[in-house]
C-alpha cells in the first residue's frame, strides 16, 4: 500500500495491518527532533544545585530520584521523562561569539537576535549581506543529518514552526547551505498532506494515471539532468540537486507504509504547536522521515498568563535576568516571572511531544527510546547572552547519551567577544561539540561539526571541535 | 562625470553597498561562473547571470495569464536573503519545494483537462475523441500550450519525446489522460520552473522572459514572444520600446507591488503580531483589519505607480482608495478620495507602514526610524552594545510623560545616544499617528512633539509631512532606490563591474525626478540585463 492508498484506506475508515515490525529482528532507526524556541531563559529558573559538585569539573546529578518539586521550573512538565533527560548547564555558543567577534573588527549585521538564529543550528559563522540582515552562512546540523538519513520513500526532514521575528527580521533557524533558508511549513494541514501525499479519487483510471506519474517524474528527472549539463557550475548545481530529488519524490510516491505503529492521521485539534507534535510523532512512527526541525513561535502573552496587551520581546525579555546591565530601564521581578512562564509553556509543549513518543512501543522500548529531542534556544538569557545556554536533551538515542541526569560544565575559556566582562565573562565548551556528540549518536564518524576553532579576548586558541564525551553511555 | 563632486552622498553610497557587497565573507561565490558558458567577466561587462527559478508569485501569474485558472495546492513562501524574494542565491531546490510543485502541477493539469473549455485552449482544436483528430491536437498543444509554458519552441528531441508519452498514455489510459500527464510533465520541467540560460548568448526568447518577469511579475505574452522570434527584440531601441509596452500593461501593477511591499517591508504587516492592537490603542481592529490596510496600500502603490510613476509620488501622495475599515482609520470617505492634506502624505504615512512599525500597545520611534534608515536611506544599523537593554520604557503610575519622553530618557545614557539620535530623530516625526496608524493631536492629554532631526538629512523636521518630502526630494533615497531596483531586478546584489552604469542610472534617476518607469528602462537596457558575461554588449 502506498501513501496515497493508504491516505484513501483511511478516508474509508480502515486501519493498517502490520506487516513487520522493528522488534522482529529489525533495529529501530534513530531519530533527532530539535526543539528550537527563541529568547533563551532566566538563568534562574532552569538552573539546578548539583550538591557537592565541583564547580572547576564536570558535575552530574541523578534525576531518578528526584521529586517534581526538586526539579527547576523549566524542567517540571518533564518530570514524567526524568529518567530519559539529559540537562546540560554550561555550554556556549562558542561559534555565535566567535561570529560576533569576527563581525565587530570586519563589519556586518552583528545584531544579536540575528546572528545567532542563522549562527545556532549551523555552529558557523553567518552570512552577511550589506544592508540587509544576515542568514546562515552554511549548512545546518538537522540538514546534515537530514542528508545522512534518507532513504528510498523517506524524506530527509521536515521543518515546521511559526513566524519568530526579533528585531523586525523574520529569522528561520534550518539552512539548506549558505543563505539557502530551509522552507518551513506553517499551517499542520499542509504538513500532513506533504507527508502522505494528496488524495487520489478511488477509481480504476485514476490508479492507471498515479502509475503513469511515475514515468512523468522519470522523465522531468532526466531532463532536469540533461539540462544541467548544460550550464555554469552554480546552475548544474542546482538542477542537478533537482533532479535527485524528483528521484526521491518518485520512489517517495511508490514507497509502501507498513510500520506497525503507523497510523496516518491530522489531529486538527488543540494549538498547533501541539498538532505539529502529534504529526512529528506521526512521521517517525510511519518511518517517513528521521530528522525534525520544530521552530517554536513566540506566542501572544495571553497564551500564558500575561496581558495581550504586552509583547514577549518588547515588554519582558530584556529586563528578566537580575544583574544584567541594561540602558535606562533595570531588571524588574515581574519580566524574570514572565520569561520563566513562558520557558514553562515552551515545556510543556514538549512534554506533549515526549508524551506522543513514548507512547508508540517500539523494539524493547518506545519510540523516545530510539530518539534524541533536542531543546535549543538561540540565546543563552532573553538579555543577549551567548554563554551559559540552556541544552537539554530527551531520549538516549538508542542508548547512546547517557540520560537521567542534570550535569554541569565548568568554565574553561576566555570570551572571544570584548565588552562588559561581567555581562561576558569566561565561557564553557561550545555548542558545536554538543552537535559532534549528535553525529556520533546517529552512528556518524564526524569529529568537527562548523565552526572549527575561535580566539578568545586573551588571544587564546578554543577548540570547537570533538564530542562532549561525558555526555555518552 | 559622476563621483566629481565632494558633496556627491550619492555616489558614495552605491560604492559603499558594492565595496562591501566584495568584502564581505563570500562561501562559494556565485559572482563567478566557472565552466564553459561563464568566460571571464571583463571590467565594464554584464555582471554574473546565476539560474533563476521562478518565485511562487511568478508561478502563480504565469498560470493565472495561461490559463485564467488559480489552484489552492501552494509552493512553499519563498525564502528573502538580501532583502527580495527571487535572490538566485537562496534557490537551491529543497524536498518540499519539489513536493509541492509535483503536487501543484497535478492539480492544474486536473483542472485544464476537466474543463472542456479549457481543454480546448490547451489543445488548439475542438475534436479529440476520435484517434484521427488526436494527432492534431498534440501539434497544436506542442506549437501553443508547450511553447508558452517553456517561453520558447521546443526543440525537437523535446517534441519527440512528448509525442512518444502521449501514444503511450493514451494506450494505458486515454488521451484526454495522456494529456494530463503531459501537462504535468511541463508544469515541473526545468524550461518551465527555471529561467536556464545557457549561453554563450542571451537570446531572443530568454531576453523576452526577462524583460516579462521584471516588468509583470509573470511570463512573456504572446506578442513578446512573437517579437522576439521575429527579431525585433535586438537593439537596445527595441527592448525599451517593448519594455514602455510592458509598463503601460495592467500587469505592470504586480511588480510595483511586489518591489514595494519588499522594499519598504509593507507585507510586515500581515505577521501574526500585527492581528491584534489592544483595545486602547483601537477597540475595533481585527485580522480583517490587518488585511484591509494591506490592500488598501497595494492599492495605494499601484495606483501611484500607474499614474504619477515617480518616487516623489509614492512619498507625498494623498491619494487613496479606501474600504470601511481604511476609512474609519483615517477619518475619511470610502471610495477613491484625496486625504486630509495636514495629516497625511504618501506611503509612509498609511495604516501599512504606520502599524507594522508600532506594537500592538504603543508606537516604537526607533523601529519606525530603522525602517527608514534601512529602506529608504539605505543605512544598516549598528547595533545596541552587548548587554542593553532595549525594552520600551514604561510609564510610571501617576506620572504622564509622551512616548516620545520616555524614549528620550531611555536612550540618553552616552553608549545609547549616537546611534539612536539617527533612529529616534527620524522616528520621532511619525508620533501623530498611534499603533494602528491614527492621527493623534495629542498623547494622554500631552501635546505631540513630532519634530526630529537625523544625520542622513540635513535640517530638522516637524512631522511625517515634512519628512516625507524632505525623503523625496532627496539624492540618498533615490540612489537607495536604484540599487535595490537593480537588487530586484538582477535577483542578486550588484557587483563591482557594475559600478559604472549603476551609477550613471542614479544619476539620471536623480535628474529625472524619480521617475520609476525611467529608471526600469534604463535598467533593461544595462549590459547585465541585455547580455550574459563575456558576451560583447
Amino acid at each position: 500500500m502506498n501513501r496515497r492508498q493508504m491516505l484513501r484506506a483511511l478516508g474509508l475508515g480502515a486501519l493498517v495491518a502490520p506487516r513487520f515490525s522493528f522488534g522482529q529482528g529489525q533495529t529501530p532507526p534513530k531519530r533527532v527532533v530539535f526543539f528550537v524556541q527563541p529568547h533563551g531563559h532566566v538563568p534562574s529558573s532552569w538552573k539546578m544545585a548539583i550538591p557537592n559538585g565541583p564547580t572547576t569539573t564536570f558535575a552530574s546529578r541523578s534525576l531518578s530520584t528526584v521529586t517534581q518539586a526538586e526539579l527547576s521550573l523549566v524542567l517540571q512538565p518533564l518530570f514524567p521523562f526524568r529518567n530519559k533527560v539529559l540537562a546540560v548547564e554550561g555550554l556556549a555558543h562558542t561559534a555565535v561569539l566567535e561570529d560576533i567577534a569576527y563581525l565587530h573588527r570586519n563589519g556586518g549585521d552583528a545584531n544579536n537576535h540575528n546572528v545567532a538564529v542563522a549562527d545556532l543550528l549551523t555552529g558557523n559563522r553567518a552570512a552577511q549581506h550589506p544592508g540587509f540582515p544576515c542568514t546562515g552562512g552554511a549548512i545546518s546540523i538537522d540538514q546534515v543529518l537530514a542528508q545522512r538519513t534518507v532513504g528510498p520513500g523517506r524524506f530527509g526532514s521536515r521543518v515546521y514552526g511559526g513566524d519568530y521575528v526579533p528585531n523586525q527580521v523574520v529569522a528561520p533557524f534550518s539552512f539548506l547551505g549558505a543563505s539557502q533558508p530551509t522552507p518551513v511549513v506553517k499551517s499542520p494541514q499542509a504538513a500532513f498532506t506533504d507527508l502522505l501525499g494528496a488524495q487520489p479519487a478511488p477509481d480504476v483510471r485514476s490508479a492507471k494515471l498515479e502509475r503513469a506519474r511515475l514515468s512523468v517524474l522519470d522523465s522531468v528527472a532526466e531532463e532536469y539532468r540533461a539540462v544541467a549539463q548544460r550550464l555554469g557550475r552554480e546552475g548544474r548545481q542546482k538542477l542537478e540537486s533537482h533532479s535527485a530529488l524528483v528521484r526521491d519524490l518518485e520512489v517517495s510516491l511508490a514507497s509502501q507504509l507498513s510500520q506497525p505503529q503507523c497510523l496516518p492521521s491530522l489531529d486538527a485539534s488543540g494549538h498547533v504547536t501541539r498538532q505539529f507534535m502529534r504529526l512529528i510523532r506521526m512521521a517517525f512512527a510511519c518511518d517517513l522521515t528521521r530528522v525534525m526541525t520544530f521552530a517554536a513561535p513566540v506566542p501572544p502573552c495571553s497564551d500564558f498568563g500575561y496581558p495581550a496587551a504586552h509583547d514577549v520581546h518588547a515588554t519582558y525579555a530584556h529586563s528578566s535576568v537580575d544583574g544584567a546591565t541594561s540602558c535606562g530601564q533595570a531588571y524588574t521581578p515581574v519580566s524574570e516571572r514572565a520569561m520563566s512562564d513562558l520557558s514553562v509553556w515552551y515545556g510543556q509543549h514538549l512534554a506533549f511531544l515526549l508524551a506522543e513518543l513514548d507512547a508508540v512501543p517500539e523494539g524493547d522500548g518506545t519510540l523516545l527510546d530510539h530518539t534524541v529531542v533536542v531543546w535549543l534556544s538561540e540565546l543563552g538569557t532573553p538579555t543577549h547572552r551567548h554563554h551559559d545556554a540552556f541544552t537539554v536533551l530527551i531520549g538516549s538515542g538508542s542508548g547512546f547519551f547517557e540520560t537521567g541526569r542534570y550535569v554541569r560544565y565548568p568554565v574553561l575559556h576566555d570570551n572571544p567577544v570584548s565588552g562588559d566582562v561581567n555581562e561576558w565573562p569566561r565561557i564553557g565548551p561550545a555548542h558545536n561539540k554538543l552537535f559532534v556528540s549528535l553525529l556520533q549518536a546517529m552512528g556518524q564518524s564526524d569529529t568537527a561539526f562548523g565552526t572549527t576553532e575561535a580566539t578568545s579576548r586573551t588571544g587564546e586558541r578554543i577548540s570547537l571541535t570533538g564530542p562532549l564525551t561525558e555526555l555518552h553511555r | 562625470m559622476v563621483g566629481s563632486t565632494p558633496s556627491d552622498v550619492r555616489v558614495v553610497t552605491v560604492m559603499t553597498l558594492v565595496g562591501l557587497v566584495a568584502g564581505c565573507r563570500q562561501r562559494e561565490p556565485v559572482t563567478s561562473l566557472p565552466g564553459p558558458s561563464s568566460p571571464t567577466v571583463t571590467s565594464q561587462g554584464p555582471g554574473p547571470a546565476p539560474l533563476r527559478r521562478l518565485t511562487k508569485h511568478q508561478y502563480e501569474n504565469t498560470l493565472r495569464d495561461l490559463f485564467d485558472l488559480d489552484v489552492t495546492e501552494h509552493l512553499p513562501d519563498e525564502p528573502v536573503v538580501g532583502g527580495f524574494e527571487g535572490a538566485a542565491e537562496a534557490q537551491l531546490p529543497s524536498e518540499l519545494f519539489v513536493s509541492r510543485a509535483q503536487r501543484s502541477a497535478q492539480r492544474y493539469a486536473e483542472a485544464l483537462v476537466s474543463d472542456p473549455g479549457r481543454l480546448k485552449r490547451v489543445l488548439q482544436c475542438d475534436e479529440w475523441t476520435k484517434a484521427s483528430s488526436q494527432a492534431r491536437c498534440v501539434d497544436g498543444f506542442l506549437e501553443t500550450t508547450a511553447r508558452r509554458l517553456y517561453r520558447r519552441p521546443l526543440t525537437d528531441d523535446e517534441k519527440a519525446r512528448l509525442k512518444a508519452e502521449l501514444t503511450r498514455w493514451t494506450a494505458e489510459i486515454d488521451f484526454v489522460g495522456a494529456v494530463q500527464l503531459a501537462l504535468e510533465e511541463l508544469l515541473l520541467a526545468p524550461a518551465f520552473l527555471y529561467r536556464p540560460e545557457p549561453g554563450p548568448t542571451l537570446d531572443g526568447d530568454q531576453l523576452a522572459t526577462r524583460l516579462s518577469f521584471l516588468l509583470w511579475d509573470s511570463g512573456p505574452d504572446e506578442a513578446l514572444l512573437e517579437r522576439a522570434r521575429s527579431g525585433a527584440l535586438t537593439t537596445r531601441a527595441d527592448v525599451r520600446a517593448e519594455a514602455t509596452r510592458l509598463l503601460a500593461d495592467p500587469r505592470a501593477r504586480r511588480t510595483m507591488w511586489s518591489f514595494h511591499r519588499q522594499w519598504l517591508g509593507l507585507e510586515r504587516l500581515m505577521l501574526d503580531e500585527h492581528a491584534v492592537r489592544t483595545p486602547a490603542v483601537d477597540p475595533q481592529w481585527t485580522a480583517a483589519t490587518q488585511q484591509a490596510a494591506q490592500e488598501e496600500t497595494r492599492r495605494f502603490v499601484e495606483g501611484v505607480m500607474a499614474e504619477e510613476g515617480t518616487l516623489g509620488a509614492l512619498l507625498l501622495s494623498r491619494r487613496a482608495w479606501l474600504d470601511a475599515d481604511t476609512a474609519r482609520l483615517y477619518g475619511a470617505t470610502v471610495g477613491d478620495t484625496m486625504l486630509d492634506a495636514t495629516q497625511r502624505a504618501g506611503v509612509l504615512t498609511r495604516v501599512a507602514f504606520l502599524a507594522s512599525t508600532a506594537h500592538r500597545g504603543a508606537t516604537s520611534p526607533p523601529i519606525r526610524g530603522n525602517a527608514i534608515n534601512l529602506k529608504l536611506l539605505c543605512r544598516m544599523p549598528t547595533p545596541p552594545p552587548a548587554g542593553i537593554d532595549t525594552t520600551p520604557p514604561t510609564r510610571p503610575a501617576g506620572e504622564k510623560r509622551t512616548t516620545r519622553e520616555l524614549f528620550e530618557e531611555r536612550t540618553r545614557p552616552t553608549a545609547c545616544a549616537g546611534c539612536h539620535h539617527a533612529l529616534n530623530g527620524l522616528g520621532f516625526g511619525f508620533e501623530h499617528y498611534d499603533a494602528a496608524g491614527q492621527w493623534r493631536a495629542t498623547e494622554d492629554g500631552l501635546p505631540i512633539d513630532a519634530k526630529g532631526e537625523t544625520p542622513a538629512l540635513e535640517g530638522s523636521f516637524d512631522g511625517a509631512l515634512e519628512l516625507s518630502s524632505r525623503l523625496a526630494s532627496s539624492r540618498e533615497v533615490q540612489v537607495c532606490a536604484t540599487t535595490m531596483w537593480a537588487r530586484y531586478a538582477l535577483g542578486r546584489a550588484p557587483v563591482p563591474v557594475e559600478d559604472a552604469w549603476l551609477n550613471a542610472s542614479a544619476e539620471r534617476f536623480v535628474q529625472s525626478g524619480g521617475d520609476v518607469k525611467a529608471l526600469l528602462l534604463d535598467l533593461v537596457s544595462s549590459p547585465s540585463f541585455l547580455a550574459l558575461p563575456g558576451e560583447p554588449p
